[in-house]
């Protein structure tokens, strides 16, 4: 039996092209950086001496100009606010591309959505020492939470914004709102919910609106209005911030060129008249658009059109900046917002802000006070760059060193600024440093790596088609042949020269990026590989393929997984995934069922489906999901019911009772890890419960686990069935811990569900000798479905493809363990366990399938056996492989899509993790078969 | 899958085939026209149901009527219609009752929707099994649907297994786009399902009636056998 590790090894290689490939495509799709969460603080000038430095001994007066001459000679001292105040009022206007706001006299027939706004064009043309109107640039992905996010902290958005709490969508970066309020200023929030969410506890006063119905153009809109003019008069906030969402939704639902974008133009223009008349002289007023709209209405992706919003500023009292810069649609950037904006509130630019003051749309200031905004502007960022480089190796050090000591030089240069035309030449030099150090992070945050994605699908594609082929082409008998030559060894070593060469290449700097170059090139050698095997077997495949006549349950299965693969390029059905899988799996069970055709495989059947019902109650909803959302039914309980108690210990309890009797000495470790997990909920539910004892015992349910994990490699001789039944409810025993009470019993369903697919499928009809019957519990349809359920309990068991819905909870269920040293990989593991699980223990069942019952592959030889173990978990593994392919794939199409980053993007993430999940349940699963059925064949 | 050896047979089939594409057709455009098509997962729209229950009950009475030599058997048979009749009736229940708890399991909702999910299961209960037990009664379709009997051999019985399966089939397929966010009023639970089973049962008869008529004119062309062929070859394996 020499190929008994070579098929483990094969699984292994198999897992690592699905891994690479996947992390390959990760790294050029999912954008990441690390957001700080360091607050930019100011000395008021009052607390400065006339040194420059904060106060120390304070004899000696001097005004405030004297002050801030100091504070500019003075390079390495604090960023001190800024003294003028003015109030401002923000008004977003989502979706107003620049052309919307733009008025051009000569049109005769304008579209529906130009010349709509003439409000802005005659208040220019009437005081062009009060407003001013610009091209406002945003950064891709220009989606409405994206850009909010970006507009306040001034940075640029990326898709996962790694930091140390990312649980909720709150931010945790400084931004202009959290300046305000550490300044002791007061902020005003009218409409979209978005703001209330990413900045909760900020508002003095707040009227959000949920506004997840893109087809509502008017309530959000209406709603704002009848707020908005008594707010003005008010004077008790230092900003107002209302959000119209009606452009926007007019574009979603029917495109800019259509009547109702007039009417929401119209309507958004009568407004702005509105509130200009009433406006109080000295308070600011930006009307923005966070984004623009392609020529269809939507947005997301980085086209002109989706880029260009518009910036219309206005005070009555006049705004600064000279005539070169207060030409009409000049370009500024939409992070040069957040320092803008701070500055005009007496604030300094919020931490992450890479943005430089923009002086057109700010009050008119003396040349020093102009001087102190940009000094603190530059110290901000230096700042920023050196905190980055600290926390993070995203860019080259050289680079940053650079880009700081640029930094440095300029701020030395403030002092030195003292008339008019010197102060130009110095912001153009700011504004021109900062843009660089723009660039320099845009590269490595906002563009996505094609070319890394394209290659990562294609080594994909390579793995999947060609072990598709040897799975369904290479007929079973020359399965053991194959794995007894030299192509498994042959294969590994082909992949460790490559590492090699790709190293060696790596050492004398011929290449840069060495993991790349590992993915690539390894899974190329790979695919070449079993090319060739294909090649060499053609005559069998062939020969198979052209007698082989599959019937029509089998075909229905693998319709059903590739049906479940695409239909994950349309939004509407990775929301409903839960739903659509379940409906897919228990057709094609059914349809097994029905040629099995008797009345036990039909009641295993209904059983299968009740099971399947009855998750329904646990699988929750997501925020897309409008009604079931607003019911309240997506927030996770808190504490338990005692009902929900009560059905947790009595599912672990019977699975426990019924279980033991079948697995002999292994009984009693369950039934101790499964006492220990009831004591655990029992202990530590409700007011009266003791925490750190119910810790206690969970760690005591964990270590009997753990201990009989070790023990599943006993040799026994007694047969492979009873260690890898086992080796589930240990997983299943596990999955209760880190579910907790309120989502044991799902654990226990999941566990029902797969027992009872294993009886359907040990009936499967198979005519007379054993090796046919083997064919057909083989065949990948049985591997389908079983992936096909495996997939659906990742939502059974309440959880939902979304980054918010994963629950933290499990990490601490046996106590914090970031006290310990391996305190991360442990609270990491914990939590993909409580996510992926499921996967997991359906990947560690999978031998199951070609061995349970009486007509199971127990019968065969030993070779026979464990060639069918190893076909079955390929397909397995396979079957979860086209998943992600086919996410991959979706999120490779719908990079501009509206919703990438809220739904396809985080879709790949879990799609991924579960199909990693998986691999390493089959891998866990075929290891203890070999190992156990080699002592089968020498006590034979 | 038709066999050209019983003329009689095969024109009863035409015939009845032809009927359901035209009433079935009928009632759907003159409840779209009356505005009520989104309506009929209500408990108003019964009378849909009894329309076409009497439609295919006048079916199978034209499907049953034998020539004259088979005529004393028939009336043989006749004695026990009341307790034929309840059985059948008792059977139906039983059959409309199992797709209830089907199409629950399949998704639907559990513990609302009640009265969408059994007009829908009705409406494919009388399409589907409705008709097999009116022309052959109790024992011999229960027989038929646990794969006991084969029906090959009998024409009429094969065409409504055929539509039988195909108005599950569409059913099935109906729920496709349920989840899809097109915020259509046909969206709603159970319309597609309703739509896509009446829409599956026409579709088989269209298919009979076309098949039957591509048979008779291969009888005269024989150049259309081979297309015959195809369609042949392209059913078999789908009746196992």
């Amino acid at each position: 039996m020499k190929e008994k590790w070579n098929y483990i090894l094969y699984l292994i290689w198999f897992a690592y092209l699905i891994i690479s490939a996947g992390l390959m495509f990760a790294h050029g799709f999912l954008l990441s950086r690390k957001s700080l969460s360091d607050v930019t603080e100011c000395v008021p000038l009052s607390d400065f001496g006339c040194d420059g430095w904060e106060k120390g001994n304070l004899s000696n007066v001097c005004t405030d100009e004297e002050k801030i001459q100091r504070i500019l000679s003075n390079p390495g001292s604090d960023i001190a606010c800024p003294p003028a105040r003015t109030r401002a009022v923000f008004l977003l206007v989502d979706a107003l591309r620049y052309d919307f706001a733009e008025y051009d006299p000569r049109i005769k027939t304008p579209l529906p959505y130009q010349n709509r706004l003439p409000i802005i064009k005659e208040t220019l043309d009437k005081w062009p020492e009060r407003s001013r109107l610009y091209r406002f640039m945003a950064d891709p992905p220009t989606t409405t939470f994206q850009r909010i996010k970006a507009l306040v902290t001034g940075s640029l958005p990326t898709f996962v914004d790694a930091s140390s709490n990312f649980a909720a969508i709150e931010l945790h970066e400084d931004n202009i709102i959290n300046q305000v309020t550490n300044g002791g200023g007061k902020a005003v929030l009218l409409g979209d919910d978005t703001w209330s969410r990413l900045m909760p506890g900020k508002w003095l006063r707040s009227h959000a609106l949920y506004s997840f119905h893109t087809w509502d153009l008017d309530t959000v809109d209406a709603e704002v209005d009848t707020k908005i003019y008594d707010e003005l008069k008010k004077n008790d906030w230092d900003i107002l911030v209302a959000h119209y969402l009606g452009v926007d939704h007019a574009g979603h639902r029917y495109g800019p060129n259509h009547q109702e974008m007039t009417r929401k133009l119209q309507e958004t223009n009568d407004r702005l008249q509105k509130i200009i008349e009433i406006l109080p002289p000295d308070v600011l007023l930006y009307v923005v658009g966070d984004h623009g709209m392609t020529e269809t209405g939507d947005h997301g992706g980085e086209s002109k059109a989706e880029r260009t919003a518009a910036l219309f500023a206005y005070r009555s009292d006049g705004l600064g900046g000279d005539s070169g810069q207060r030409n009409v649609g000049i370009e500024v950037q939409q992070t040069d917002l957040a320092p803008t904006l701070s500055a005009a509130l007496g604030r300094p630019p919020p931490a992450p802000s890479l943005g430089s003051v923009w002086l057109p749309i700010l009050p008119k200031m003396t040349v020093l006070r102009t001087l102190l905004h940009l000094s603190n502007n530059l110290k901000q960022i230096r700042q920023y760059l050196i905190r980055y480089g600290e926390e993070s190796q995203q860019v080259a050090l050289d680079k940053l060193a650079h880009l700081i000591n640029a930094t440095r030089e300029q701020i030395e240069k403030a002092s030195l600024v003292e008339t008019e035309q010197e102060l130009n030449n110095f912001m153009n030099d700011v504004r021109g440093l900062i843009e660089n150090i723009r660039i320099v992070f845009r590269e490595v945050w906002v563009e996505f790596d094609s070319l890394s994605m394209l290659r990562a699908l294609l080594l994909l594609l390579l793995a999947i088609f060609f072990n598709w082929l040897i799975t369904e082409g290479v007929p079973m008998e020359h399965i053991p042949s194959i794995f007894a030559s030299s192509f498994v060894s042959s294969g590994i070593s082909a992949m460790a020269v490559c590492i090699g060469i790709c190293y060696s290449a790596y050492h004398f700097e011929l290449i840069e990026d060495l993991e790349h170059a590992i993915y690539l090139s390894t899974g190329l050698i790979s695919g070449a590989i079993t090319c060739t095997l294909v090649i060499m077997h053609w005559d069998g495949i062939t020969q198979r393929w052209y007698e082989g006549r599959s019937l029509f349950y089998e075909r229905f299965s693998r319709g059903a997984l590739v049906a479940s693969a695409a239909v994950l390029v349309s939004n509407s059905y990775i929301i409903e995934e839960g739903a659509g899988l379940s409906f897919l799996g228990l057709s094609a069970l059914g349809l097994m069922a029905w040629n099995v055709g008797t009345i036990k495989a039909l009641a295993v059947w209904v059983c299968c489906g009740v099971v399947l019902a009855i998750t329904r109650s646990y699988r929750g909803c997501r925020e897309e999901q409008g009604d079931c959302w607003t019911e309240g039914e997506g927030i996770p309980t808190g504490q338990a019911t005692r009902a929900a108690l009560v059905l947790a210990l009595g599912s672990v309890a019977a699975v426990v009772a019924v279980a033991r009797r079948h697995i002999g000495w292994r009984g009693y470790g369950i039934v101790l890890a499964g006492l220990f997990a009831c004591a655990h909920w029992a202990v530590g539910w409700g007011s009266l419960g003791s925490p750190s004892r119910s810790r206690l015992l969970a760690r005591g349910s964990w270590l009997v686990l753990i201990t009989m994990f070790a023990m599943l490699w006993r040799k026994e001789g007694k047969g492979t069935i009873l260690p890898l039944i086992a080796c589930s409810l240990i997983l299943y025993i596990a999955n209760t811990l880190v579910l907790g009470v309120s989502f044991a019993p799902t654990a226990a369903l999941a566990l029902l569900t797969g027992f009872l697919v294993l009886n359907i499928v040990s009936m499967l009809r198979s005519s007379g000798n054993s090796k046919f019957s083997l064919s057909t519990r083989c065949s990948s349809s049985v591997a389908c479905v079983w992936a096909l359920f495996a997939s659906y309990y990742f939502y059974g068991t309440g959880h939902h493809a979304t980054l918010g819905h994963v629950r933290w909870a499990p990490a601490f269920h046996a106590g914090d363990p970031n006290y310990l040293v391996i305190g991360t990989p442990i609270s990491a593991a914990l939590v993909s366990l409580d996510l992926f699980g499921m996967p997991l223990m359906f990947g560690a069942a999978v031998p199951l399938l070609a061995l349970w019952g009486r007509n199971g592959a127990n019968n065969v030889g030993p070779r026979t056996q464990l060639a069918a173990v190893f076909l079955l978990c390929l397909k397995f593994s396979l079957c979860f492989g086209i998943r992600v392919f086919a996410s991959a794939l979706s999120a490779t199409i719908h990079c501009r899509h509206l919703m990438i980053w809220g739904v396809f993007a985080p879709k790949l993430i879990f799609e991924y993790l579960t199909c990693a999940a998986a691999l390493l349940g089959t891998i866990i699963g075929a290891t203890l078969a070999t190992w156990h059925t080699s002592v089968q064949q020498r006590s034979s | 899958m038709f066999t050209l050896n019983n003329h009689y047979e095969l024109r009863k089939i035409t015939v009845s085939s032809l009927l359901s594409c035209i009433y079935l057709p009928s009632i759907i455009t003159f409840i779209s026209y009356k505005g009520l098509l989104y309506s009929v997962g209500n408990g108003s729209s019964f009378y849909i149901l009894v329309l076409i229950f009497l439609a295919e009950l006048l079916k199978s009475f034209y499907l049953s009527s034998t020539g004259e030599a088979v005529q004393t058997k028939k009336n043989k048979a006749n004695k026990s219609t009341v307790s034929d009749i309840l059985k059948s009736f008792v059977f139906l229940l039983v059959v409309l009752f199992s797709f209830f708890i089907g199409i629950i399991l399949f998704g639907a909702p559990i513990l609302e929707c009640h009265e969408e999910t059994l007009m829908l299961s009705a409406l494919i209960t009388l399409l589907a099994v409705f008709p097999l037990i009116a022309h052959c009664g109790v024992e011999i379709s229960m027989q038929l649907l646990f794969g006991i009997k084969s029906y090959t051999k009998n024409t009429i019985v094969q065409m409504l297994i055929n539509n039988a399966l195909l108005t599950l089939c569409g059913a099935w397929l109906g729920a496709v786009v349920i989840p899809l966010d097109w915020n259509t009023p046909w969206q709603k639970w159970p319309i597609p399902c309703y739509l896509g089973a009446v829409a599956g049962y026409l579709l088989s008869n269209v298919l009979t009636v076309l098949k039957v008529s591509l048979m008779s004119a291969a009888q005269k062309y024989p150049t259309l056998e081979f297309v015959v062929n195809i369609v042949n070859s392209l059913h078999t394996p789908k009746s196992i």
